[in-house]
Order: structure tokens, then C-alpha cells, then sequence
């Protein structure tokens, strides 16, 4: 299967600080992978490199075989590269609702020029979006809180909202960075079931997550990153097995 | 009559300039001064196509407008592109040299202003006439900023306020938005100076000096920020309180430093007192709206 994402030789450091070093990462249509590894491991890092918000030092990032490299974050999202964040970023201006209107990957609301001269056209991709958000916020359990503003919200339901706005997204591949975190209970199953179903749809998806049992139950596969470096990739219960990888993650 | 007519004139135009400059500054959360330099260009433009040129007046008005909105565009590409911040130094810059422009090409009138502008209205026509055209044109101003801000286009100027970064990340141009934004803004007070050149048929280039975005602000932030009816509030109070006081019969000497107490009190007034302004805008976007409630095909 051709990949989806393919990184190449990807390098990155900071004032001396390498928080990418080398990486050869592939992610395939359909399939979950899941990033693990210690605190400091380069795994936001290379989120931040491939959604554009740091540029590499060197290295080749292809979507669908296309370089990413020239391409503002924006641009790298239109071409259907989709991210969540660990600190949410919400809007928290907008109702639930409304963070999931705003983010269509291509949102008519946004040209002018599109708004002037079709505005009937805009009116009804505007429809088909609002049916869609509503059909995402039920998925995800979100319907009773369309209307309110996300700091009204518990924090497992931001979590949701910052996946149902990924959802919304429709990415080709989809980047979530600790999306369990502080998360209990019910949006724990539910999020595992809507990454499920989006994998199964043909979207390549990978988790940064610390939660290993969440990586255990959702990945097809897991990769284990140390020190900006990939040291091992494989069935998830293999790299959870490895004492040397296990000593890595807990420094004992 | 003539008073009330050039007074409610007047007014009209500062509700266009402050509810523009309100799109600006409060739904784009753009920071520029060069406020007044785009009332100007819009004013000049206009009137010297049509004095000087034979263009008809409406026409060069709206040719006014319009290289506002091109000036307003060619400032803010390069700004924008370095940083948000770039855009307030390079307003401060386009602001004050432009100015100079003004004062010193003949083609302007030079320091002396322009004088001889051609009439909006044939001579004779009651003042009325343009007095209710102002006005009408000063409503749909405010209704063309309102509909932006409530539809779409205002969803994603909201969602960029927010957090920039995360609106990048969902493939939204953050760019293009801001120089829309400020496009839109400029070209209407392009079109408030048009308005303005045709009726007083008189410009003079200190009457677009750099103090008038600091009387722009005070009618936004008094009125309301990100609020439609704050500016047009905020317009019409603080061009009608200075006029008020004058019925006083108080000594001049005395008058000139009372509307300037005026100003600056109210500002401080409501920064201490009420920093949302008169016309407090909700903290949710569009709240008021039942949209939330829409079920597809219920």
C-alpha cells in the first residue's frame, strides 16, 4: 500500500538540542499507528514539523508523494494534513457548534470573492456542513452542548470537541497529540470508537499518547521514539514487552 | 437648519469611519492608526477625478473608495507578511508621510487644501437631500460590517482572534483574512472621505492628521468594541456632546479646554468603569442567534 504520510530523513535541532534526529516514519491509509516514548522524546516535535509550525533542519516530508516542505501550515492542511493539540486550542469565542463550522478543510465562509459572486453556492456547501457537525457532535457524544461555549465545558468534552473538529477537518491524515489525557469514562470509549471508524474509512492516523493501554486497544502498530530518534517499530504489544524499551520509558 | 444638517452630515460620516474602523481594530483585531490617511485618500481621490479630471461625481467617489481600498491593500501585504505587529509601524509610517504628501504636491492643493471641489447635488438642491443620502449610505455601511460579522466571513474572524495558530492548522488562510478585513475597513472610510470632499468641497490636509484615529478610538472603545451599534453610538455621542456644550454660552476661552475634558475624561471614565463600552458585544459570537438549535431535516 502506498503511504500516505512518508517522512524521510528528518532532522531538527535547537540551540544543540536534537529533537529529531534521522527520522524514517510512514503512515498508510487506514491504519492507526501509535507514537510512544518518555516525556522529551521528540514525538510533539515531529508533529510540529509535519503540520508546519517548526521547519526541519533538513529532511523530506511527502503527503500523497507531494513535498510539504515549501508549504505554509495552512497550505499543508488544504492538502488534507489534520492536527489536534495537546493544549487544545479551542476557540473559545465560538460555540461548540461554531468550532466545528470554521473548520471545513475548505471553508466557502472564508473568500470574499466566493461570498460576493456565489453566494448561493456558499449557502449550501454552509448547509451541508452544519449537517455534517451536527451528525459529527452525535457521534461524539456532543449534541446536548452544541450551543454552548467551549469554556462552559468539562474538560474530557473539550477533548471531544478538539477531535470532533479534527473530524470535521476530513483529512487525509490525521495527527492527535495526547488526545486521552485527563479523559475518563465515556469520551475514553468514545474516542476510541471514532478513530476506529475514521481509520476504517481510509484516513492514516497516528497517536502521540501516554496512556499505553489506550495505544494497546486502538494501534495497528506502534512506533517508540527516544531522543528524536525512531528505535523501533511493530505490533504494540511487542515495544511494551521490550525491557529495553520499558527501561527507556521509565529511566529505571 | 444648515447647522443641523451639516451636524447630522458629520455625524453620519464618523459612523462610518468608527464602525469600519471597528471592523479593524475589533473584529480583526488588526492594530493600525493610518485611519485618517484612508479617509484621505478616498477624499482627494475623488475630488480631484472629478475637478480636475471631468470624472462624474459619483463615479469618483466611488474611484475613491476604491484606491483607498488598493492603498489599504499594498500597505498591508508587505506588513502582514512580517508580523501583526509590523502593521501598527508601518500604519504609523503610511499615516504620517503621506500626510506630507498631501501638504507639499501641487495636485493636492498643497498646504493650502483643495478648493473649487465639484457639488455631489446640482447647486440649489435642498441640503436635506444629501443630508438623507449620507445617512442612508452611513446605515448600509453599518449593515454591510454587521452582515461580514455575523456570517461566515465573521465565524472565521472570530475563530482567528482566538488562537491563529490552530485556525492555520485547519487549512485557514489567517492572511488573506487580514488583509480582506483591513481592505474592507479602508475602502469604506475611503468612501466616508469621498462623501465628506463633495459636500464641504474643501480639503485642507491637517483635517486628516494623526489625532483623528485617537478620536476614532475613543468613539469605538466608549461605544463598544466588536459591537455593531457600539461605533455609531460612541459616533454620535462623541460628536454631538462637543456641539451640546457650545449651547452653553460659556466664554471661548473656556469651551476649547472643556470638549477636550470631555474627550479624555470619557475615556478614562470608561476604561475604569465600563471597559466594554456602552454596546457591549456578547463573549460568544453570534450567541443570540437560535442557530445552534438547527436539526437537518427536522
Amino acid at each position: 500500500m502506498s503511504p500516505v504520510l512518508e517522512i524521510r530523513d528528518l532532522n531538527k535541532s535547537f540551540d544543540g538540542i536534537v529533537v529529531a534526529d534521522g527520522i524514517d516514519l510512514t503512515l498508510e491509509a487506514g491504519r492507526v499507528v501509535g507514537l510512544i516514548g518518555p516525556n522529551g522524546a521528540g514525538k510533539t516535535s515531529l508533529f510540529n514539523l509535519v503540520s508546519g509550525v517548526v521547519q526541519p533542519d533538513s529532511g523530506a516530508i511527502l503527503l500523497d508523494g507531494q513535498p510539504l516542505a515549501r508549504l505554509k501550515i495552512h497550505e499543508r492542511a488544504r492538502r488534507g494534513l489534520s492536527r489536534t493539540w495537546q493544549n487544545l486550542r479551542l476557540f473559545p469565542s465560538l460555540t461548540v457548534l461554531d468550532n466545528l463550522l470554521v473548520a471545513p478543510r475548505d471553508y466557502a465562509g472564508e473568500s470574499l470573492l466566493r461570498l460576493v459572486l456565489s453566494p448561493g453556492r456558499v449557502r449550501r456547501e454552509s448547509e451541508a456542513d452544519r449537517a455534517r457537525a451536527h451528525d459529527i457532535l452525535a457521534r461524539t457524544g456532543l449534541a446536548g452542548v452544541a450551543g454552548k461555549s467551549v469554556d462552559e465545558l468539562t474538560f474530557g468534552q473539550q477533548k471531544l470537541v478538539g477531535v470532533a473538529r479534527a473530524l470535521m477537518n476530513d483529512a487525509r491524515c490525521l495527527l492527535l497529540d495526547e488526545p486521552m489525557a485527563g479523559v475518563e469514562g465515556q469520551a475514553y470509549q468514545t474516542i476510541q470508537a471514532v478513530v476506529r471508524e475514521l481509520a476504517a474509512s481510509g484516513v492514516a492516523v497516528c497517536v502521540v499518547e501516554h496512556n499505553v493501554a489506550f495505544i494497546r486497544d486502538l494501534c495497528d502498530e506502534g512506533v517508540f521514539m527516544f531522543a528524536g530518534k525512531v528505535l523501533s517499530r511493530g505490533p504494540v504489544h511487542d515495544l511494551i514487552a521490550d525491557p529495553r524499551l520499558t527501561e527507556l520509558y521509565f529511566g529505571t | 437648519m444648515d447647522y443641523v444638517y451639516t451636524l447630522i452630515i458629520i455625524i453620519g460620516l464618523y459612523v462610518v469611519l468608527s464602525s469600519s474602523f471597528n471592523l479593524i481594530i475589533g473584529y480583526g483585531g488588526l492594530i493600525s492608526i493610518a485611519h485618517p490617511i484612508f479617509y484621505a485618500i478616498g477624499a482627494y481621490g475623488s475630488a480631484v477625478l472629478a475637478r480636475d479630471h471631468g470624472v462624474p461625481v459619483p463615479v469618483a467617489m466611488a474611484a475613491g473608495a476604491l484606491i483607498a481600498l488598493v492603498a489599504s491593500v499594498l500597505l498591508a501585504l508587505p506588513s502582514l507578511r512580517i508580523s501583526g505587529d509590523y502593521l501598527l509601524i508601518a500604519s504609523i509610517g503610511f499615516q504620517l508621510g503621506l500626510i506630507e504628501v498631501f501638504k507639499n504636491v501641487s495636485w493636492s492643493g498643497g498646504a493650502g487644501g483643495l478648493t473649487n471641489i465639484p457639488p455631489a447635488l446640482p447647486s440649489g438642491t435642498d441640503r436635506g437631500v444629501y443630508t438623507a443620502i449620507v445617512v442612508v449610505l452611513a446605515g448600509l455601511s453599518v449593515l454591510l460590517i454587521r452582515t461580514i460579522a455575523h456570517g461566515p466571513y465573521g465565524r472565521a474572524m472570530a475563530a482567528m482572534r482566538d488562537d491563529e495558530l490552530a485556525f492555520s492548522a485547519l487549512g485557514r488562510n489567517a492572511m488573506a483574512i487580514k488583509v480582506g478585513i483591513f481592505a474592507i475597513g479602508s475602502g469604506l472610510a475611503g468612501f466616508a472621505g469621498a462623501l465628506y470632499a463633495h459636500h464641504f468641497r474643501y480639503l485642507a490636509p491637517e483635517q486628516f492628521e494623526i489625532l483623528l484615529s485617537a478620536a476614532l478610538l475613543t468613539m469605538v472603545v466608549v461605544g463598544g468594541l466588536r459591537s455593531t451599534w457600539g461605533p455609531v453610538v460612541g459616533a454620535i455621542m462623541l460628536e454631538a456632546l462637543p456641539q451640546a456644550i457650545t449651547f452653553l454660552n460659556l466664554p471661548a476661552s473656556l469651551l476649547g479646554p472643556l470638549q477636550g475634558l470631555l474627550f479624555t475624561g470619557l475615556v478614562l471614565v470608561f476604561m475604569f468603569v465600563r471597559p466594554q463600552g456602552l454596546v457591549p458585544a456578547g463573549t460568544v459570537w453570534n450567541a443570540t442567534r437560535k442557530e445552534a438549535d438547527y436539526v437537518p431535516g427536522a
